[in-house]
């Protein structure tokens, strides 16, 4: 059934000066791989916190698509434990709770059976129509990489994503990462996609953009006069950034093995924060100029010459080791990983980004997993003050660092030098911090629920465009490539480093080479 | 006891959030002295914090004790230097006596402490003389300042003269005014205070209903219907006339209605008469019932157009049913807040809403053309 057209709504006058002034339209979402661990963990519980803080319409339906067979009752119950155990806003209101179950549905399916999508079509419409609803739809791929191309696919033969139209329903798809495996899979990918769909439909969703301090960083960077003029490489010396996990692969070693801590956090997380943090001022804060300026900095990365690969590339592999208190296994020894392997779950890059405000201004980043904590920080490491006036005491002057946290305790810390009180002009490093939690008595909403939002509503900023993506890969997969080279060669040994350590030593040495070390974070 | 063994005895009960009695001129020096202490005392790194000056004048022990209360519960979520400034006719003597206290906070783990002041100032009627110079004197510098008038039976001279000036946010409950002339006064401090934002808690305890209110008409609907409104009902609990007022002047103010007339009901309520801007009539009833409710007083928003009806209906406490014509009626939780939690709220963006100072406008307009405001309502 064809969806039918939305009559012409008037502007409410009601929202004035409510929290939420925009709502987004009455619409029904889709979620492929409704039985998975991202839907029940992330997805709707973000959805319910939405439907708690009344920033969805009133007229909201979910349905599931997996290929589980359970009925409606049997999902509801899945999602309510799963709400109960992982929504921001806890406990559940048994009120809500109702009114957001009762619009949740199942319809079990293959991807890529072409009748299970007629199947899933008649359901729409069924809900649709019992729900008043005016044929509005997000499709959310929440399922393995291999079946984006195909569901696509089959949404496009089933007619249940047509191209937008003036005064017609929409048909947005959000595509969860990884975006390809590497540049011709992601080019290849995006041409199917976009066979099917116009770009202005697909949101390409990273987590990360989601939260609250990174997009913080842009508010911090252009809406405060003191930052942006010591944001280049008069004042800045390097940055750091770092994405520290304490978890290894988690039961998903098979996954793991093909992707690699590269391609798991660094081409999109980490890329995707760098850009944030190097771009030049967008023209507007709209969708496409933060994206234009985003993707001028990824089209600026510098590509490592062969001659220094190994002095800015360092990979590693975990070791056996202990995280909090218990001990762990080295990868090579964890489920579904090859006894051999040479894929590393720890990165340090040296970058460089050709632009006349980063000239010679380098980008250290690393990731990895199994290290101490759970820390992903961008640190900005200022130069020194040109000329040290407190003699032997300077050795305990240390150059400006501002970080910023991404996760967990979102906030902003400035550490500079301060006068200890005595007679003796004694220097020692303070730190002023700004914590969301503790400034604003709010806990930030999850990112899931802001991505979500936006994409109900349109709005395009915080998603990854076609070009950034092929950019990214374009950097990424030259590294891959150079690592295939080695193995091809024979070159297997890894560094390693227990785990529960910051790294291997490599990763130190390559700082240590700059005169600089690792900040911890 | 020596001076040692004082200073020690003084942090001790500083460090348990018991009130320090100390010299009004040396209340900062004993505050960084104590804080010092607490710095040596050891354990997790102390964290001195503040992000607003509030200043809260206060009548009566009960008053303050009440103020206390709800500095004790902003503490973990808003560090603020309280600055309580009471008028006690109980006071003994024509002096004012301090006394200092802290909010200590626990960070999960352990590891971190927040911690922010209490600064009480007692003295008898006459004594607010000196609470503007006081207030100057321990705002900290570079920090806001807001001003919690929360007490409509204040002298409303303490506002303007001594502590307006030194305001930059006003925050006021209009549930205190136990009469609607009250408004006016309101409506007149919101003027004076003019630039800065002038907050209200009642204005926040409608919240829940404006929000439920205004989703009915978020599209499909839109905003149609809201055109041709003929009927509005506002049923509010017995004695929450300010309240009801308000959600009226909320929604003539953003539909455009001008008020013509005014009339008492049978029921003890009020009618108002209005013309839309298409000249059509709108007839609006505010109606008292003796129901529960929450302090926000309203029990129900019914609009008819036409043979439409389109209402949020408290059913419980923290419950409402909301009725469209083009769905079945469901059933959706009312947030209801702690003043504490007003306060944060009203310290935050949501204090600087420019719909509350147009809303009192247009509702002390309301309450001039009611046939009882110059009677026993005053």
């Amino acid at each position: 059934m064809e969806p039918r057209a939305p009559a012409p709504t008037l502007p409410n006058p009601l929202r004035e000066g409510l929290v939420a002034e925009r709502i987004p339209e009455p619409a029904t979402m889709v979620i492929f791989g409704a039985s998975g661990d991202l839907a029940r963990r992330k997805l709707l519980p973000a959805l319910y916190s939405l439907t708690r803080d009344r920033l969805l319409p009133s007229r909201f339906a979910v349905l599931g698509f997996g290929r589980q067979a359970i009925d409606d009752e049997a999902f509801r119950e899945e999602m309510r434990r799963g709400c109960e155990e992982f929504a921001r806003r806890r406990p559940l209101d048994a009120a809500t709770w109702s009114g957001f179950a009762r619009n949740l549905f199942y319809q079990q399916g293959a991807y890529d059976d072409p009748a299970a999508f007629q199947r899933l079509s008649a359901r729409l419409a069924e809900i649709e129509q019992a729900l008043g609803l005016p044929g509005n739809r997000v499709f959310y791929l929440s399922t393995p990489p291999s079946t984006f191309a195909p569901v696509i696919r089959s949404l496009g033969q089933a007619r249940l994503a047509p191209r937008p139209e003036p005064g017609k329903p929409f048909a947005r798809v959000i595509i969860e990462k990884p975006f390809g495996i590497d540049l011709e899979t992601a080019r290849a990918l995006n041409h199917q996609v976009h066979e099917i769909l116009d770009e202005r439909q697909i949101y390409r969703i990273d987590h990360y953009l989601g939260k609250e301090t990174v997009q913080n960083l842009l508010v911090f960077r252009f809406a405060n006069g003191i930052f942006e003029p010591l944001w280049n490489n008069h004042f800045i010396d390097h940055v750091q950034i770092t994405g520290a996990e304490t978890v290894g692969v988690e039961g998903r070693g098979g996954y793991f093995e093909q992707a690699g801590i590269l391609r798991d956090m660094v081409q999109n997380h980490l890329l995707q924060v760098l850009s944030l943090a190097a771009m030049e001022p967008p023209v507007a804060f709209e969708a496409d100029g933060v994206r234009d300026e985003k993707l001028k900095v990824l089209k600026a990365l510098r590509h490592i010459p062969s001659s220094d690969f190994d002095r800015q590339v360092i990979r590693a592999q975990y070791a056996a080791g202990s995280i909090g208190g218990r001990a762990v296994p080295a990868y090579r020894s964890e489920p579904g990983v090859d006894a051999h392997s040479t894929t590393e779950t720890y990165v340090a890059l040296k970058i460089f980004i050709d632009s006349w405000r980063w000239a010679g201004v380098p980008f250290y980043l690393r990731s990895g997993k199994r290290l101490p904590k759970r820390a992903t920080e961008i640190a900005i490491h200022f130069k020194e003050a040109p000329h040290l006036l407190f003699g032997r005491r300077a050795e305990t002057i240390r150059p400006n660092v501002l970080s910023i946290r991404i996760q967990p305790d979102e906030g902003i810390a400035l550490n500079f030098g301060s006068k200890l009180p005595g007679p003796a002009m004694e220097v020692a490093p303070v730190s002023m911090e700004f914590r969301y939690g503790t400034s604003f008595g709010v806990e930030p909403p999850e990112a899931y629920e802001r991505l979500l939002l936006d994409c109900l509503l349109g709005d395009g900023t915080l998603f990854t465009r076609a070009d950034e993506v092929e950019a990214s890969w374009t950097w990424v997969s030259r590294i891959h490539k150079r690592w295939a080279e080695e193995t091809a060669a024979g070159d297997t040994n890894l560094p390693t480093y227990p785990a529960g350590t910051w790294g291997p030593e490599e990763a130190d040495r390559m700082l240590a080479a700059d005169g600089r070390a690792w900040r911890l974070p | 006891m020596s001076e040692a063994e004082r200073a020690r005895a003084n942090f001790e009960r500083f460090a348990r959030g018991e009130p320090i009695a100390v010299e009004v001129g040396e209340i900062e020096r004993e505050l960084g002295s104590l804080w010092q202490q607490a710095s040596q005392a050891g354990g997790s790194v102390v964290s001195r914090a503040v992000l607003w000056n509030l200043v809260v004048p206060t009548r009566g022990q009960a008053g303050l004790e009440k103020t206390k209360a709800l500095c004790d519960a902003l503490a973990p979520v808003v560090p603020v230097r309280a600055i309580a400034l009471c008028i006690d006719d109980a006071s003994g003597g024509s002096a004012l006596t301090a006394t200092i206290d802290s909010n200590v906070v626990s960070q999960p783990g352990g590891g971190r402490v927040v911690c922010c002041e209490e600064i009480s100032l007692v003295g008898p009627p006459g004594t607010e003389a000196h609470f503007g110079a006081i207030v100057r004197a321990l705002q900290v510098p570079g920090v806001r300042t807001a001003t919690l008038w929360m007490d409509a039976a204040m002298p409303s001279a303490l506002l303007a003269r001594e502590l307006l000036p030194a305001t930059r946010r006003l925050i006021v409950d209009t549930a205190s005014c136990g009469r609607p002339i009250q408004l006016r006064d309101l409506e007149a401090l919101a003027t004076r205070a003019y630039p800065r934002p002038v907050a209200d808690l009642g204005w926040l305890r409608l919240e829940s209903f404006r929000l439920l209110f205004a989703g009915l008409f978020d599209p499909p609907v839109g905003g149609g219907p809201l055109r041709h409104a003929s009927r509005l009902t506002v049923r509010y609990r017995a004695g929450g006339d300010v309240s009801a007022l308000l959600a009226v002047a909320w929604l003539g103010l953003l539909l455009d209605w001008k008020p013509t007339r005014a009339a008492e009901t049978s029921d003890g309520g009020l009618r108002f008469d209005f013309e839309r801007d298409d000249q059509g009539q709108v007839q609006a009833f505010l109606s008292p019932s003796g129901a529960a409710c929450d302090r926000s007083a309203i029990l129900a928003i019914e609009l008819v157009n036409g043979r439409d009806e389109y209402a949020v209906i408290r059913t419980a406490v923290d419950q409402a049913e909301v009725r469209l014509p083009i769905a079945p009626p469901r059933t959706v939780k009312l947030d209801a807040a702690s003043d504490a939690e007003l306060v944060v709220a009203a310290l935050g963006p949501r204090g600087r809403d420019p719909l509350f100072a147009r809303s009192l406008t247009y509702a002390a307009r309301l309450w001039s053309l009611e046939p009882r405001s110059a009677g026993s309502r005053r």
